[in-house]
């Protein structure tokens, strides 16, 4: 319940524009309505009063109640005898019904989903009570995630539903309430002895089982190349959702009902023990004649709403509302397209109205074509996705523009894929143009250059792709059009930015509004015709080419790319989180579409011909193009990865599972690199998965490049259920041992917490891998939330689990294998995990060598083989090093920059070697000293390991625990003490001054280095005091030079949580040395801010592994720059820069402060200039002699002298 | 003070948290920070440490400057430092050394500031571990004397005296600034402070321990 509180809450003040016009009163339900005392018709903004007279019992709900429930049940039936006009909907309850809660407003009403049809609006809490039995709680809970899941799904359909992830919770949720009312087998005593109880229960089973299969399709659609209407697919799972609930009521009715009839003194769970005769829930297949009058009483008084609708248009809305039937069929209706399409037609004319009159109308959330749309209805989230999605696709681009070699089909899908996104962003604008005849001079200038600059990239694409010049045999892409495409798709960001920019200082000056979106491409033509033939021409030698493809992953990690994107999308995140207006109740469906039809706007009866259209006037299309609320987006391009190890296919081992890990793995691999700004420090993680997964396939043979020849376990699993009957299916199913409820997700499907035993589960699920955020976060952090042998235990404890469900039992005991293969061969921690070890050699030798002989020697083999090794099996990071250096210096051939040293500077450190006088700092090419600097942190800053960095090691003990990191930190402060004591060794000013700006050049060079570290070391030794206050000096440096100091300073700012270094290192590509000290503060926050357990909804306290998810986030973007520099290292340099940093660090000896014996030294170079100028004035303490000479005795005395 | 009323705009203040490695003075900024509703904390966006708090019916808005982790990065003291326009020196009751290092970077930010008036509160963290106590709180109670600073025993685990030490110091901060507007009206600024040693005033501050 926590958990969504935060979110919740936040969408709670809904823009209501609620008409209290009902002073008739007819129908079932009008004696309470009555009683409700006098219709006020003053208020606009608030909903009907509340129907039920009795204030306090809006007050027990409104006020003394702050928890937000998410689910309410009705108690009492509830039929509004006045119906909704354009701008409000009320939802019609029965006595039993529940409903997902989006909000409540103050007042008492409250925004929710009938469970029972879907339909949303707005309802009367009073009525209501919360519904959360302790049977249902892990179901509900399911629900809500799998809700908003499904509602967030716009984006990243193919992430999510590549595997059958999103599924666990509700199976789980219905395992939980089966086994905890005991009717998880068909034999259960419970089950056998009562007939409605089993009836209700295989329906419930079926239904699941329904969804399930429905979830199958999803992901099969997703893998072949999607035919089928996914929004419909998606639409109709949340539908069978709700269906699984509403049997779950009713089954746990059913339960409640015998419990009290064999108990007669039982404590009652439903409020309905009178009625209990009544079902609670109208079963699916079976109109209750109670509903049935409900229906009518609602019918009856429909004309009187609809003669309050003034326009003809209004009332066709009006008549739409109220016009369903409210509960007879609801469960039966199988949704229909046909009706969905039809509703869709009807709330684009109410859309229109609403435009005229300019209020906020009321949508049906669920039977409408996209539950997605929830989120993208108004105006400013769809700008922002839109844009979001644009700039992704460009900075794909751009970024594959980077590299080397792109093969043309590649680029021309890309570009298509771009032009299609502008599109739609032009689209949205357009929509606000129109939307606000004020404001919008600048907008549609703004809208104008975008539009011009994308066509630009489409022609120039044009020319470059269908014009090959002789020596592009290779669909290669030469240079030059290379950066005028570059040039074009840079204009393309930039005009965007300003653009949407735009539109948002629009929206808020006219107001955010809502609008149908169906089809972003429309209206705007950019001649893509012709580009997209060529990728068709193309694309099939493309494809089976692995460079090319390798290329392509690689892309979205490049500098470019990331950095437009994910500059933009942060802001963006700004704006939206601004903009945040809740999605408001939807009209309810049409149930009876052919009687809609007549009502339709004739403008929507057009077919559907607006590509065509000229680009302004666009935006009627918005209501005429009805087919799909959802963007019609290309499918992203298929990446594989081609640095996995080719190898052959021996079929030894069972591959097909590992077939499907692999092409999961691969397909999270490509989202992960390819999805913007979240990739950035994704590609690290990633990349190091790939290498544990590569090295897991070297020790199981198997088909490496494997495309669609093989079948992969879902497949057949597909098959195996198609063949089996589906009740097996589903109860086999459920009796599979599951402690998936014990997991927490985010919004984004994350896993945010849970208990060891389900976050194991979740790294050995048989039916996907789990994405490799979570499996290398596992790896780098299990040893803060649990001990080797632990870990140890509960893998070996899901090995002999997974058992008793015989059909997953071999994929996931493969999983497990592969899961201690992986810890072993590049996860090990000899001196952490070694007590592990005889459990995991006996595991290998007796349990697993049971199962999988050859696994279990393979993995003995290992864990013998590991103890004697230092450091891990397979190198972790070895392939992404190679890949980030690639993609910073080109080919990587490019010849090491000379040393600037000259033979008279090499000659002198030489001497200095053989015991001559010591060179100083001034003595050498600000370069060189900054290169020279850069190796020897670069060196150190590489040679951190991600164990130090967990759990503040780095502050405990002295540092023991991070030697590395102590090492750097140390050298840091040395180069900072460095720099105060060559300047205030020289005894002139002029010298001191020189030295200044030495200092500044090499910081100048440091920067241009990218060396934040060194860069924040130098600006830092340059503005202590004991610097900054030599007045005298710094009159010395030229303006120029301090100028510069100035601007380097700013680059390093900590202010406001270092943003201005942060902005950098995110757009940073390697090599690139950021500023360590802070990455060590959000990792000590990390870890101190965030608890280590959390409770879930269920009320278990399991782990927090958000808060690891965040630590191997911070460590990942750590490592992201552990790269070296391709700089020479002059030994003797090295030699000379160790001896002085060493000799600024023996002064720092504990017990004395170097910076205090800078001051005093500072102070004797330069007194204290106003000392003879100051009067002696207020008091003893600002004596300027005595607080000058204040700090030489504050060592011993303190300062108290004076102030005593 | 200024007896009249005046509108007060909101303020804005620099906070720079100082300690010794290991004194829990990340969980003092933390729970002052954090939101309890806040599922999950994130330390790396632009305002994790930026919070409003209203003192005595005056906004204030308090930029919390803490580099807990980079301890060992000596040098970079001063340039924190120079940021703050209050200090809260935290150290542990469990640990002595965490308590004597408290002087040193006492006379660090005198000197950085050159103001010996620069509003400090002192915290004793870990009170809840009173049996390992190692600092006596006489002892601290010596040093609050001498340096005309507050000290507070605060528990970040336990969430005692968290807010107090916080607003403690922005009431001394506020009434500085106050003071300050009185004398000339100048915006305050880094700058003021460089030169408020020249008018320092001396104020008799109110002494507290609190006591858990």
């Amino acid at each position: 319940m926590l958990d969504y509180r935060g979110v919740r809450t936040s969408l709670q003040v809904a823009p209501l524009t609620i008409q209290k016009t009902r002073g008739r009163t007819s129908g079932g339900s009008s004696d309470r309505v009555d009683a409700s005392g006098g219709a006020s018709v003053d208020s606009q903004t608030t909903p009907p009063a509340t129907p039920k007279s009795s204030q306090d019992a809006t007050n027990a709900i409104g006020n003394s109640s702050p928890v937000f429930h998410n689910f309410l049940r009705a108690f009492y039936p509830f039929h509004p005898d006045y119906i909704a006009n354009d701008s409000t909907v009320t939802l019609p309850l029965n006595e039993g019904d529940v409903v997902l809660v989006h909000s409540i407003h103050t007042n008492g009403w409250a925004d929710g989903t009938l469970l029972a049809n879907g339909a949303r609006g707005w309802l009367p809490t009073n009525y209501c009570e919360a519904y959360d039995p302790e049977e249902m709680r892990s179901l509900l809970k399911a629900l809500l995630n799998f809700w908003d899941l499904m509602r967030s799904t716009s984006v990243n359909d193919c992430e999510l539903f590549g595997n059958q992830d999103f599924m666990k919770g509700i199976i789980a949720g219905v395992r939980c309430l089966l086994e905890q009312t005991q009717c998880l087998t068909r034999e259960a005593a419970l089950v056998q002895r009562h007939e409605g109880l089993r009836r209700s229960r295989k329906s419930l089973l079926s239904e699941l089982s329904s969804l399930v299969k429905t979830a199958k399709r999803l992901q099969d659609a997703q893998r072949i190349a999607s035919t089928e209407d996914v929004n419909d697919v998606l639409d109709d799972m949340i539908l069978k959702a709700f269906k699984i609930i509403t049997k779950g009521v009713r089954f746990l009715d059913i339960l409640d009902d015998d419990r009290r009839s064999r108990v007669p003194a039982v404590t009652v769970m439903t409020p309905l023990t009178e009625e209990a005769y009544i079902p609670l829930t109208p079963p699916a297949d079976s109109a209750s004649s109670e509903t049935t009058q409900g229906h009518a009483a609602a019918a009856e008084s429909r004309p009187d709403a609809s003669g309050n609708a003034s326009e003809s248009a209004l009332s066709a809305v009006g008549d739409v509302a109220p016009d369903r039937v409210p509960c007879g069929n609801r469960l039966s209706s199988a949704y229909q397209r046909q009706s969905a399409g039809a509703f869709r037609l009807s709330q684009n004319s109410s859309l229109q109205v609403n435009r005229l009159s300019s209020t906020v109308s009321h949508r049906v959330s669920l039977t409408g074509p996209s539950s997605s749309s929830q989120l993208h209805n108004l105006v400013s989230e769809r700008l922002n996705t839109c844009h979001d999605t644009f700039l992704s696709h460009l900075g794909s681009f751009i970024g594959r523009l980077q590299l080397q070699s792109q093969s043309r089909p590649s680029l021309a899908l890309d570009i298509k894929q771009s032009t299609t996104s502008g599109g739609e962003l032009l689209f949205v604008v357009d929509v606000v143009c129109a939307h606000s005849s004020i404001h919008i001079g600048a907008l549609e200038q703004a809208r104008n250059a975008m539009y011009g600059r994308i066509q630009n990239l489409v022609h120039t694409a044009r020319d470059i792709l269908s014009n090959p010049g002789p020596e592009m045999e290779e669909d290669v892409i030469v240079p030059h059009d290379n950066g005028r495409l570059l040039g074009a798709a840079t204009g393309c960001v930039k005009s965007s930015g300003e653009c949407a920019a735009r539109a948002r200082w629009v929206i808020e000056r006219i107001g955010d509004f809502e609008f149908e979106f169906e089809n972003g491409s429309l209206g705007i033509d950019f001649g893509l015709s012709e580009l997209v033939s060529i990728p068709e021409e193309k694309v099939k030698p493309g494809v089976t080419e692995p460079a090319a493809i390798a290329e392509s992953t690689a892309s979205a990690d490049t500098p470019t790319a990331s950095a437009a994107v994910s500059v933009a999308s942060s802001a963006d995140t700004r704006a939206r989180s601004l903009s945040i207006d809740k999605p408001l109740p939807d009209v309810p469906p049409v149930t009876s579409p052919v009687s809609e039809q007549p009502s339709l706007h004739p403008s929507l009866l057009a077919p559907q011909t607006q590509s065509s259209c000229p680009l302004d006037s666009s935006v009627p299309s918005s209501v005429s193009s009805v087919t799909s609320l959802r963007p019609d987006l290309p499918p992203l391009p298929k990446i594989s990865t081609s640095s996995l190890p080719a190898e052959n296919y021996s079929p030894t081992e069972p591959s097909a599972t590992q077939e499907t890990d692999f092409r999961s793995f691969r397909s999270e691999t490509m989202t992960a690199s390819s999805s913007g700004s979240a990739s950035t420090y994704l590609s690290r993680d990633s990349e190091s998965s790939i290498v544990s997964q590569a090295s897991t396939r070297a020790t199981t043979p198997d088909i490496a490049q494997a495309p669609k020849s093989q079948p992969s376990l879902s497949n057949l699993s597909m098959t195996d259920s198609l063949a089996t009957t589906e009740d097996e299916d589903v109860e086999s199913k459920l009796l599979e041992k599951t402690y998936a409820h014990e997991l927490m997700f985010n919004k984004e499907g994350q896993v945010t917490g849970g208990s060891l035993r389900a976050l194991v589960e979740r790294l050995t699920a048989h039916e996907s891998t789990p994405d490799a955020v979570f499996v290398s976060t596992f790896y780098l952090t299990f040893r803060l939330f649990s001990t080797p042998i632990t870990f140890t235990k509960a893998l070996i404890d899901r090995f002999d689990y997974v058992g008793e469900a015989p059909h997953v039992a071999g994929p996931v005991r493969l999983r497990t294998y592969n899961v201690f293969k992986g810890w072993l061969e590049s996860h090990w921690r000899e001196e952490a995990d070694r007590e592990a070890l005889p459990l995991i050699k006996e595991f290998a030798e007796v349990k697993l060598a049971a199962v999988l002989p050859s696994a279990g020697k393979r993995l003995l083999e290992l864990a013998n083989k590991v103890s004697g090794v230092d450091g891990t099996l397979v190198p972790r990071l070895a392939s992404s090093v190679g890949k980030a250096s690639t993609s910073a210096f080109g080919t990587g051939e490019a010849p090491l920059p000379a040393p600037v040293i000259s033979r008279s500077q090499s000659n002198a450190l030489l001497n200095w070697k053989a015991g001559g006088s010591c060179p100083s700092i001034v003595d050498f090419d600000p370069v060189e000293v900054a290169r020279q600097v850069t190796i020897k942190q670069m060196t150190l800053f590489c040679s951190i390991s991600p164990e130090e960095l967990l759990g503040s090691k780095w502050t405990k003990h002295g540092g023991v625990g991070a030697p590395n990191v102590k090492a750097m930190s140390s050298f840091t402060t040395g180069l900072t003490n460095l720099v105060i004591d060559s300047i205030l060794n020289f005894e002139e000013v002029k010298k001191r001054a020189l030295a200044i700006k030495h200092w500044i050049k090499i910081a100048h060079q440091c920067s241009l280095l990218r060396n934040y570290d060194a860069l924040m070391a130098i600006t830092c030794g340059l503005t202590a005091t004991s610097i900054k206050r030599l007045k005298l000096t710094w009159d010395a440096v030229p303006a120029k030079r301090k100028e510069m100091l100035k601007s380097l300073q700013a680059a390093v700012d900590f202010n406001q949580n270092f943003k201005v270094l942060r902005a950098q290192l995110h757009d940073q590509v390697p090599p690139c040395l950021p500023f360590l000290g802070m990455f060590l503060t959000d990792l000590t926050f990390v870890d101190v801010g965030n608890p280590a357990t959390k409770t879930s909804d269920t009320g278990l306290t399991v782990i927090n592994f958000d808060k690891h998810t965040r630590t191997a986030k911070c460590i990942g973007e750590l490592q992201r720059f552990q790269i070296p520099y391709r700089l020479t290292e002059l030994p003797d340099f090295q030699d000379w820069l160790a001896a002085q940093i060493d000799g600024v660090r023996e002064k720092d000896t504990p017990g004395s402060n170097a910076q205090a014996a800078h001051y005093r030294k500072s102070l004797l170079l330069e007194p204290r200039e106003t000392q003879q100028l100051r009067t002696p004035v207020e008091g003893p303490s600002s004596l300027p002699g005595s607080s000058m000479f204040s700090w030489i005795r504050s060592n011993n005395s303190g300062v108290s002298a004076a102030l005593g | 003070m200024p007896s009249k009323f005046r509108y007060q705009p909101c303020r804005e203040f620099n906070v720079v948290v100082l300690g010794a490695g290991g004194v829990g003075k990340s969980c003092l900024t933390a729970q002052f920070v954090h939101n309890e509703w806040i599922e999950s904390y994130d330390p790396t966006i632009e305002d994790s440490y930026r919070t409003q708090q209203s003192i005595d019916g005056r906004q204030v808005v308090l930029e919390i400057l803490d580099t807990a982790g980079t301890e060992q990065f000596v040098a970079m003291r001063d340039l924190y430092m120079k940021s703050g326009q209050g200090f809260l020196l935290v150290f542990s009751i469990t640990s002595k050394s965490s308590f004597e290092e408290l002087e040193m970077l006492r006379d660090d930010i005198i000197r950085v500031k050159d103001d010996e008036d620069i509003p400090i509160v002192i915290v004793g963290n870990k009170a809840d571990l009173e049996d390992q106590r190692a600092v006596d709180r006489a002892k601290a109670f010596a040093l609050s004397q001498r340096w005309h600073a507050p000290y507070y025993e605060a528990s970040a685990r336990t969430r005692t005296n968290v807010d107090e030490v916080f607003i403690d110091l922005c009431r001394q901060m506020l009434r500085r600034d106050d003071s300050h507007d009185d004398s000339r009206d100048e915006p305050t600024s880094n700058r003021a402070d460089e030169w408020g040693a020249k008018r320092r005033r001396r104020k008799k501050r109110k002494e507290r321990c609190i006591i858990l």
